[in-house]
C-alpha cells in the first residue's frame, strides 16, 4: 500500500471524482468569498445612508420645534393667536373586547387594523377616516401621537407584514425588502414617514402591523363613559400620548 | 459487461489445490439482490407445511345451558342446568367462562397454505443464490466462514460419491466449514414453550447447504448425521433452504456440475431459462453503481443548480432598542452619536454648578444650642419627678401618722 501511495506521488496522478470535487468547491468557495465583500462593502454604504438621513430628520424635527415655539411666541409679542395646524395623524387604540358587536362597528375596527384589544394603529386623517372613527368611536380611544410615542411604537413594538406574516423589525433589511421601492430604507425613514405624513404614508402604514399594546398601567377611568365625560372612549387628543406610555 | 467475475473449483481432497481455475460465476450470482421479494415469498411459502389443526367443534358447547334472565342477583351469562353437582349453576359456553368455548374457535377450514406467482418465486431463488455469493451477507447470517477458501464454495464432484459420514466430516474440516457445524453443535438448546413436550425439543442453528447435481449421488447419507448441514440437489432448490427465515446468505457448498447446472437453471442475461419455461433474470435498476462517479460526471454537475444558502430575513429574537443599544445601533446607526451628544449635554450643565460644602462652624454653633437646650429639658423633668415624689411621701406619711393616731 505504501508502495501506491509513493507511486501516486512521484506521478502525481489525482482520481478523477476527487480532481473534480475540488474544482467545483474551490470555484463555489470563490463565488461566496466574492459574494460577501460585495455585500459588506454594500451595507457599509447603506449604513452610511442611513446616518446622514437619521441625522437630516433629527435636524428637521428640531426645525419644525422651534418655528411652532417662535410662532408662538411672536403672536404673544403681537397680542395675536396661533393655531398650529390640525393634526394630520391620529393613533387609535382599541378599548373594547370582542363581544356582542354590532356588525358595521366590528367590520370598521377590522379596516382599522383593530381586531384585538388594545391594539393601536396610525390612522391619516381625512374625511373618509374621520367618518370611520366616528362609526366606532364607543370603542376606541385616539389623540395625536407625539413624535417620542411614534418612535417608541416604531422601535418596541414595531412589526412588519411580509406575505402576511408578523416579522419583527430587527434590521433595516426588513424595511428595504418592503418599502425600498418607495423610499424608506430604514426605521428612522419609516418613523419620519409616519410622522409627517408623508407622500408613502399609505406603504408605510400597511408595511405596519397593528401594535400590540398591553393595558394600561393604573387603568383606565371607566370605559363605559366618553373621555369628555370622566370617561375613556374617543377623542382625548394630545392626552393619547400619556395613555400610550401607560401602555407600551 | 466486460469483466465476468471468475471461481476457482477446488479439489475435494486438498482445499489448497485447484481442479480447475477461473470458471465463469454464473448469470444468477449477478442478480440483483432483492429482500423484499425474498421476505415476501418466504412468509407465504413458509406457511405451505402446515397441517391443518383445529379445536373440537363442540368443546365448551356439551351442556344445555341457558340463562337465567333477570332478577335473580346473577350475571345473564348462560348457566348449567340441573342439581346435585358444584357444575350446576355455573356459567358455560362464553369464551369468559371457566370450562366456556373459546371465542372463534379455529376451524380445519382455515386457509392454511398461500400461492405465490411463480414469476416472484423464481426471483426469489436467483436472489437467494446470488446472496450465497457475497461474503458479507453469509456472515450477517451468522455463518462461520472466516477459514472458507472461497465464496461461492465450488468443489470438484468427487464428494458426491462419499459414502462415509468420516468422509464428509473430514471434507468439512479441510475447507473450514466444520467450524459452521461446531456453531451447531454448540448452540443447540432446549426449546422455549410447550413445542418441546410436542415433538420440538431442541432448536437448532443452520448450518451449511450442500448442493449436488447427480441424482444417484451418495453424498446424502454421508452427510445426513452432520448436524446443521442440508443436501440438496440443484434442480430442488428450495428457498426455504437458501435463505432460512426469510434471511438471505446460507452458506453453500456447490459441486462443480451443480455449479454448472445454473446457468441453464435460471438462465442468463442474454439467454432465457431453458429448465425454467419463460423465466428471465430480474435486471438491476441501476447498471452503473458508481454514485460517486454519477454524481461527479459533468452531465449532471451541468444541470445541478448552486445550492440553497439559508436566507435568514430578520434576527431569531427581537430585542427592544430602546434598551439594547446592540439593536438600536443595527437599526439606526445615528444613534450612537445621540446618545454620545446627549450625555455630553448632561455633563456640560452639571459643569458650573459647585458643590454644597458643609459649614463646620455653623455646625459646631448649633450642636452647642442643641446640647443645651437638652440638658435644660433633662434638670426641668428631673425636678418634676423629683417633686411628685415628695409629694407622694408626704400623702402617705400624714396618712399613716392618721392612722397612727387612731
Amino acid at each position: 500500500m505504501s508502495q501506491k501511495k509513493q507511486q501516486m506521488q512521484v506521478e502525481q496522478k489525482v482520481p478523477e471524482n476527487v480532481a473534480k470535487k475540488t474544482q467545483r468547491d474551490t470555484k463555489l468557495r470563490d463565488a461566496v468569498a466574492k459574494r460577501r465583500t460585495e455585500r459588506l462593502a454594500a451595507n457599509k454604504t447603506r449604513r452610511a445612508q442611513w446616518e446622514k438621513s437619521a441625522q437630516a430628520y433629527e435636524a428637521e424635527y428640531k426645525a419644525a420645534d422651534k418655528s411652532l415655539v417662535d410662532n408662538l411666541r411672536k403672536a404673544k409679542t403681537e397680542g395675536g393667536f396661533y393655531v398650529p395646524a390640525e393634526a394630520k395623524l391620529i393613533l387609535v387604540v382599541r378599548i373594547r373586547g370582542i363581544n356582542t358587536l354590532n356588525p358595521q362597528v366590528r367590520q370598521t375596527l377590522r379596516l382599522l387594523k383593530l381586531r384585538q384589544l388594545h391594539n393601536a394603529a396610525f390612522v391619516r386623517v381625512n374625511k373618509a377616516t374621520i367618518e370611520m372613527i366616528r362609526k366606532v368611536e364607543p370603542y376606541v380611544t385616539y389623540g395625536y401621537p407625539s413624535r417620542t410615542v411614534i418612535k417608541n411604537l416604531v422601535y418596541k413594538r414595531g412589526y412588519a407584514k411580509i406575505n402576511g406574516q408578523r416579522i419583527p423589525i430587527t434590521n433595516n433589511n426588513v424595511i428595504e425588502q418592503s418599502l425600498g421601492k418607495v423610499g424608506i430604507h430604514s426605521v428612522e425613514d419609516l418613523i419620519h414617514e409616519i410622522t409627517t405624513v408623508g407622500p408613502h404614508f399609505k406603504e408605510a402604514n400597511r408595511f405596519l402591523w397593528a401594535f400590540k399594546l398591553r393595558g394600561p398601567r393604573g387603568g383606565f377611568i371607566a370605559k363605559r363613559r366618553s373621555f369628555i365625560n370622566q370617561g375613556d372612549w374617543g377623542n382625548r387628543e394630545d392626552l393619547i400620548n400619556d395613555l400610550v406610555k401607560r401602555m407600551i | 459487461m466486460t469483466s465476468v467475475p471468475l471461481v476457482s473449483v477446488f479439489s475435494a481432497d486438498d482445499s489448497t489445490k485447484v481442479t480447475a481455475k477461473h470458471i465463469p460465476l454464473p448469470a444468477v450470482f449477478q442478480t440483483p439482490i432483492r429482500p423484499d421479494i425474498v421476505s415476501f415469498v418466504h412468509t407465504n411459502i413458509a406457511k405451505n407445511r402446515r397441517q391443518a389443526h383445529a379445536v373440537n367443534p363442540q368443546a365448551g358447547m356439551q351442556h344445555s345451558a341457558e340463562s337465567w334472565g333477570t332478577g335473580r342477583a346473577v350475571a345473564r351469562i348462560p348457566r348449567v342446568s340441573g342439581s346435585g353437582t358444584h357444575r350446576s349453576g355455573q356459567a358455560a359456553f362464553g369464551n369468559q367462562c371457566r370450562k366456556g368455548r373459546m371465542s372463534l374457535p379455529i376451524k380445519v377450514w382455515r386457509r392454511w397454505h398461500r400461492r405465490v406467482n411463480i414469476k416472484q418465486k423464481r426471483h426469489a431463488a436467483a436472489t437467494a443464490v446470488a446472496a450465497t455469493g457475497i461474503v458479507p451477507l453469509v456472515l450477517a447470517r451468522g455463518h462461520r466462514i472466516s477459514q472458507v477458501p472461497q465464496i461461492p464454495l465450488v468443489v470438484e464432484d468427487k464428494i458426491e460419491s462419499y459414502e462415509k459420514t468420516t468422509d464428509a466430516l473430514n471434507f468439512l474440516k479441510r475447507f473450514g466449514a466444520f467450524e459452521d457445524v461446531q456453531k451447531v453443535v454448540s448452540t443447540k438448546v432446549v426449546r422455549a414453550g410447550i413445542s418441546k413436550q410436542r415433538g420440538k425439543k431442541y432448536r437448532v442453528r443452520k448450518g451449511p447447504l450442500v448442493v449436488y447435481f447427480n441424482e444417484n449421488a451418495k453424498l446424502l447419507k454421508a452427510f445426513r448425521n452432520v448436524p446443521g448441514v442440508e443436501v440438496v440437489n440443484v434442480t430442488r432448490l428450495n428457498l426455504l433452504q437458501l435463505a432460512p427465515g426469510g434471511q438471505l446468505g446460507r452458506f453453500v457448498i456447490w459441486t462443480q456440475s451443480a455449479f454448472a447446472h445454473l446457468d441453464k437453471l435460471f438462465g442468463t442475461y442474454r439467454y432465457a431459462s431453458v429448465l425454467k419455461d419463460g423465466y428471465q433474470l430480474l435486471r438491476p435498476l441501476l447498471t452503473n453503481p458508481d454514485l460517486a462517479r454519477i454524481i461527479n460526471s459533468n452531465q449532471v454537475q451541468e444541470k445541478v443548480q448552486p445550492a440553497k444558502t439559508t436566507k435568514v430575513l430578520h434576527e431569531v429574537q427581537k430585542k427592544n432598542p430602546l434598551k439594547n443599544t446592540k439593536a438600536m445601533d443595527r437599526l439606526n446607526p445615528y444613534a450612537k452619536k445621540q446618545r454620545a451628544a446627549a450625555t455630553a449635554a448632561i455633563k456640560a450643565n452639571t459643569k458650573g454648578t459647585k458643590k454644597i460644602k458643609k459649614n463646620k462652624a455653623l455646625k459646631k454653633a448649633s450642636r452647642a444650642a442643641f446640647n443645651k437646650v437638652s440638658a435644660a429639658l433633662n434638670d426641668a423633668t428631673k425636678a418634676a419627678v423629683q417633686e411628685e415624689q415628695d409629694i407622694k411621701v408626704k400623702y402617705f406619711s400624714v396618712q399613716k401618722g392618721a392612722a397612727q393616731a387612731e
